[in-house]
């Protein structure tokens, strides 16, 4: 470009040297040109340093070769998807989900086939064996196995207990409500009177839910509502997907979410809920139910446990109630069904197939499968944070640090829920207290819960593998639809309207695709009931 | 004899003032107290949200003063050793990325304000074309892996030598601050246009060199993608990755009704999110405002340079 | 670039006596040299790190297929762009997008030079460097954080702006959750944040006005209005025309965090932009191909808009980028 050679530097001759250097040292190239096994590791942002864990020193010794561990704790989806579309990723990834299953029907040829390799792992095989649901969450339509789920085996079947300040209906002397309309009462109760007796009787907030965000149902939400006309759902409702009789359907457009929308309006109306309930975020949300102090706040709820959504100082005031009828004719209710995603992890442990240590790579899979390694990769090492009894019999200590609750301190110390593994079901293992806390408040939900036969009753999606070509296809779909349709749930409730406008939204919901997402999901459920047999 | 007018203040020399003048220094008066006002509560209230009970502040009881006064966010966020050496490494990007950015730019700029230069019309428009277009993350992933810039402290510095909007500013500033028969005047001496550049131009550009000097540091000091996408060392991580994952490890139970990782995870770090949020910004910001009384002195004295030669 | 190569393969034929292309080059590199030099390292930083990756854009137009590469996959021609015109949601995304980032950029456009302007008519060196430096604070805030700030200051139940707008007659005031004041909410945080950091530039250009243009309008009788607008005003014009095409390039560009982060059920009417769909559709579904397409129309209509305010600004004031 330069006409003539330039003897004198200035800044920028000496910038533009620098520019040619750097593109004569790009003919570099290279990459991993070590022995060791590389391991990434997507762990939950309080886990620690996997040097810290004491249990990891197991796998690096199943490996038989040194192992580099890439941990990642934050922003994992943005980082993801360039390294996957890259082409470059190590050995093996580790997480909850690390890899999705749309990943691995968009990044065709990238990740190990597994199930041929079975032979090399004996530890899955008995669990594919002893948990034939594994096998089936781990197997892709046309038989591959890309990823292999872990099995928990003790949390509770659902996510979503209801809870009710028993303080407050003492102080009131009033009783547990079992239908929509005491329920109404109480809150009412809870509004006009002073509950919770501190001089104001304008402090409390009768009801307050998880705020529902834009792509669909979760947790802690009034979505459990639809129980209480007999409609089980998952996961607390997720884009809405249900099954009745072996048809699927999706509640965004059933006349029973209608009732209930158009019930939570009449409460809003009675200026009942949380006036930041479709605006806070999580957090707020949670401090709120903290209370002041002694004093609670809020009424009537939906958390984990007592203590983990109302904070250790005030928990005792607050009961797990059964789920509610709609009125008293109703009798077959039902609650929210999530022992698929509690009790499982899907896709934790998943195989590059450009890997040059297969071997090692699949020594570190099995032994992740272990009793033992199971268990501490899970809970933490043995000693510091499990007493291994001996005979298949294990206690979960307390946390060592005495300013960490169970729940925090298993994710400080560990992989916790993000590790593979099989906790088998013949062990014996005495719960840590947050484990039992969730399975003891879950008692008023056993009927409800018992009611629903997880192979018929409900929409099994960790249990369903789509192709590449409906799992885009839905996606882009339920972008489309979701918008709409959580947007109507947040003005309806608040501005009501829902009786006026139901038509139009139905018809709206199914132009945007709705019912052909519908059949999308009954065909590949009726192939997955065929296959049950 | 005669002393240079104050360029602070335009009407220093004014004596007395009419009523006119007394109208408007009120009405100045109040609009600045005013925008004070505006800009500082919000930031004072983070402060104090910083070293407040986490309850309160997110239910709207701290306003004027902390309340519960804790040091809990601080304790957590500089017991962390990683943010030390995020520290040391954001200098480094910052300072020679700095340094680069103005060695590429300026005299680019330089160039591009020329208007007998005729092809510099081709080349803005090759500039400026990449403001808007560009090939997407995947590719550019791929060609810093073929350039060995992955993990590599130089993907912080090379890649964003020149931004197009600081080079357009820079340039339009020689365009119009630069009058003509100074280089007239240069070319008679029989300054060519390095000489011209380096002895009479740069030097009139003080106050545009340090602005974009200013939105260049202040650019690598921000960058925290470059971090996140390209860089999976984390010793070569910055200070606004680390700041990041303390900020992440302590909201992380806030999505936790999202998935089973998240359900009945503990009190702890949901007590203490919003602390620490707060103490986040008060430490990354910091350093930034401390260093910009020295880059305005600077600038002050590239502004009188201007004054005497102008 | 391209020139070069013709003056190789001409130049044994030019004729001596009409100076031709070859001898013109000659002249120009003998005269510009230096130019070129101190023009050059910026050039080849451009050429490498943002035109090399420029053949992603390919992909608008094909499959994403990950086992052929990037290149590699089915060419569909507009496909995916035609996929989005006939999606239900472009007309509502196109019309979000318009209306916050136009107001936004007007918004935001005004603000700093009126603070710019504010600023350089306070005396004494220590309260204008104070002013300024309190001005620009709110730029370093990451977004995260306004936007967890304007959940506490604006809560319906708790919040200090809505308990302000209770003492003016507004109540129960839900600024988070109404549709109507998403946008200004928006907008009005935005300059907040901003404007101090963009008058850094209005205040550099104010330092460098000759200070006999002050003493020539004061000689004149001029009150400080006039001042102002006469002496200080045009001074920032140049500046102003600048930033205002550049800014006109943006017409489609939104933050794409700060909108994400305010998104819910209740705004997501007048929220729902582009950036935040290419985001759900790019990033959290895998739909590569579809989300370049989407980015490519939002690149083009933005040049549109640049080239377009480039050629009038040209025209009107001879003031231009290229």
């Amino acid at each position: 470009m330069l006409p003539k050679p330039h003897r004198r530097g200035g800044p920028a001759a000496v910038a533009s040297l620098a520019a040619a250097a750097l593109l004569l040292s790009a003919c570099g190239g290279g990459g991993e040109d070590d022995n060791a096994l590389h391991i990434l590791v997507v762990k939950h942002a309080l886990t620690g340093p996997m040097a810290d864990m004491g249990w990891v020193a197991d796998i690096e010794e199943a490996a038989g070769i040194p192992v580099e561990w890439e941990e990642v704790s934050a922003d994992w989806d943005q980082k993801k998807s360039t390294m996957l579309a890259a082409g470059d990723i190590p050995d093996l990834v580790i997480g909850a989900n690390a890899v999705t299953d749309a990943d691995m029907v968009t990044f065709t040829g990238l990740f190990e086939d597994l199930s041929d390799d079975m032979d090399a792992l004996p530890n899955v095989q008995a669990m594919f064996d002893a948990r034939p649901e594994t096998e089936l969450m781990a197997t892709r339509p046309d038989g591959e196995v890309f990823s292999i789920p872990s099995y928990r085996r003790f949390w509770p079947q659902t996510s979503t207990r209801q809870y009710i300040n028993q303080q407050w209906l003492d102080n009131l002397g009033l009783e547990q409500p079992t239908t929509w309309d005491e329920l109404h009462e109480v809150l009412l109760a809870f509004k006009t009177e002073d509950a919770n007796g501190n001089g104001d009787p304008d402090d409390e907030i009768p009801i307050d839910w998880s705020p529902a965000g834009e792509s669909g149902f979760g947790y802690f939400q009034p979505s459990v509502f639809l129980g209480s006309l007999g409609l089980p759902i998952t996961n607390g409702g997720g884009s809405g997907y249900f099954v009745e009789d072996g048809t699927v359907g999706n509640f965004l457009t059933d006349p029973r979410y209608k009732e209930v929308v158009s019930f939570l309006h009449d409460l809003y109306a009675d200026g009942l809920v949380s006036a930041d309930v479709m605006t806070q975020d999580y957090s707020a949300y949670q401090s709120v139910g903290r209370g002041d102090g002694d004093t609670a706040k809020v009424g009537f709820s939906w958390g984990w446990t007592a203590s983990d959504r109302f904070g250790p100082q005030i928990a005792d005031q607050y009961a797990p109630i059964a789920p509610l009828a709609a009125d008293a004719s109703t009798t077959d209710v039902a609650w929210t069904y999530d022992s698929y995603s509690l009790n499982y992890g899907l896709n934790t442990i998943t195989m590059s197939a450009q890997s040059t240590k297969k071997d090692a790579a699949l020594k570190v899979i099995d032994a992740f499968y272990g009793q033992d390694l199971s268990l501490q990769a899970l809970w933490g090492e043995f000693g510091q944070n499990i007493e291994d009894g001996g005979n298949g019999v294990y206690t979960v200590l307390p946390p060592a640090d005495e300013t960490l609750d169970p729940s925090s301190w298993k994710w400080t110390t560990t992989l916790a829920d993000n590790s593979p593994g099989w906790i088998r079901d013949d062990i014996e293992v005495t719960l840590p207290t947050d484990i039992q806390e969730a399975v003891e408040d879950e008692a008023p939900f056993a009927d409800a819960l018992a009611a629903i036969d997880p192979a018929t009753d409900i929409w099994p999606g960790e249990l369903i593998k789509m192709n590449a070509e409906d799992s885009s296809r839905l996606s882009l779909l339920h972008t489309d639809i979701l918008g709409p349709a959580m947007q109507r749930w947040a003005t309806w409730i608040t501005e009501g309207g829902v009786d006026a406008e139901w038509d139009d939204y139905v018809a709206e919901l199914e132009g945007l695709g709705l019912t052909e997402a519908v059949e999308i999901h009954q065909r590949y459920y009726d192939e997955y009931l065929a296959a049950q047999g | 004899m005669q002393r240079l007018p104050d360029k602070q203040s335009p009407f220093a020399s004014l004596r007395r003032d009419t009523p006119g003048d007394l109208v408007f220094k009120a009405l100045l008066a109040l609009c600045c107290v005013l925008v004070l006002l505006l800009t500082l509560y919000p930031i004072y209230f983070v402060v104090i949200a910083s070293v407040s009970s986490p309850d309160l502040v997110s239910t709207g009881q701290v306003w004027l003063f902390p309340r519960d006064l804790s040091w809990f966010g601080y304790e957590q966020i500089l017991a962390d050793d990683r943010i030390w050496n995020g520290y040391r490494n954001t200098l480094l990007y910052a300072v020679a990325g700095t340094a680069l950015n103005l060695l590429v730019t300026m005299p680019a700029a330089f160039t591009l304000s020329r208007r007998e230069f005729r092809p510099r019309r081709v080349l803005m428009f090759f500039f400026a074309f990449t403001m808007f277009f560009s090939g997407g993350l995947i590719p550019m992933y791929l060609l810093l892996r073929d350039l060995n810039l992955l993990d590599n402290w130089l993907v912080f510095i090379l890649p964003s030598a020149v931004n197009v909007f600081n080079l357009i500013i820079a340039r339009s500033f020689f365009e119009h601050s630069l009058p003509e028969e100074l280089h007239e005047a240069a070319s008679i001496d029989g300054a060519n246009y390095f000489q011209f550049f380096l002895k009479i131009a740069l030097p009139l550009s003080m106050p545009i060199l340090s602005v974009i000097g200013l939105y260049y540091l202040v650019q690598h000091w921000n960058d925290f993608f470059t971090g996140l996408v390209f860089v999976r060392d984390y010793s070569l991580q910055p200070l606004q990755i680390v700041l990041r994952d303390i900020l992440i490890s302590n909201q992380a139970f806030s999505g936790g009704a999202g998935g089973a990782g998240g359900a009945g995870a503990g009190s702890y770090a949901q007590q203490y999110a919003d602390q620490i949020k707060y103490g986040v910004i008060v430490v990354s910001t910091l350093p930034v405002i401390v260093l910009y009384p020295f880059l305005q002195r600077y600038f002050e004295k590239g502004v009188m340079i201007g004054a005497v030669k102008g | 670039m391209t020139s070069a190569a013709t003056a190789r393969t001409a130049g044994g034929l030019a004729p001596r006596r009409a100076p031709g292309p070859v001898h013109r080059l000659k002249r120009h590199f003998r005269r510009y040299w230096q130019l070129w030099v101190m023009v050059a390292p910026a050039v080849a930083f451009v050429a490498v790190f943002a035109y090399v990756p420029m053949y992603g854009l390919q992909l608008a137009f094909r499959e994403f297929d990950f086992a052929a590469g990037i290149t590699g996959g089915d060419w569909v021609g507009l496909k995916y762009f035609q996929q989005f015109f006939d999606s239900p949601q472009f007309w509502t995304l196109l019309r979000n997008t318009v209306v916050i980032s136009v107001s936004t950029l007007a918004a935001g456009f005004i603000a700093p030079i009126a603070l710019a302007l504010m600023v350089n008519q306070v005396l004494g060196r220590r309260r204008k460097k104070f002013l300024q430096t309190a001005t620009y604070l709110p730029h370093f805030i990451s977004i995260v954080v306004i936007v967890g700030m304007l959940q506490v200051f604006l809560s319906p139940t708790s919040g200090l702006i809505t308990r302000v707008a209770g003492l003016f007659g507004v109540d129960d005031a839900n600024f988070l959750g109404s549709a109507s004041a998403f946008v200004p909410v928006y907008v009005l945080s935005e300059v907040w944040q901003h404007a101090g950091w963009n008058s850094i530039i209005y205040l550099a250009a104010l330092s460098s006005v000759d200070p006999q243009l002050y003493e020539a309008a004061k000689i004149d009788g001029a009150g400080r209005f006039s001042i102002i607008r006469h002496v200080d005003v045009p001074a920032l014009v140049p500046t102003m025309i600048v930033l205002l095409i550049l800014n006109m390039g943006n017409v489609l560009n939104t933050g794409f965090e700060k909108i994400f982060l305010m998104q819910n059920p209740l705004n997501l009417g007048v929220s729902e932009v582009i950036a935040t769909y290419v985001y759900k559709i790019g990033i959290l579904s895998n739909q590569f191909s579809y989300a370049t397409a989407i980015g490519l129309f939002n690149t083009l209509i933005n040049f549109a808009f640049l080239v377009v305010a480039n050629q009038i600004a040209k025209r009107v004031s001879n003031t231009s980028l290229w």
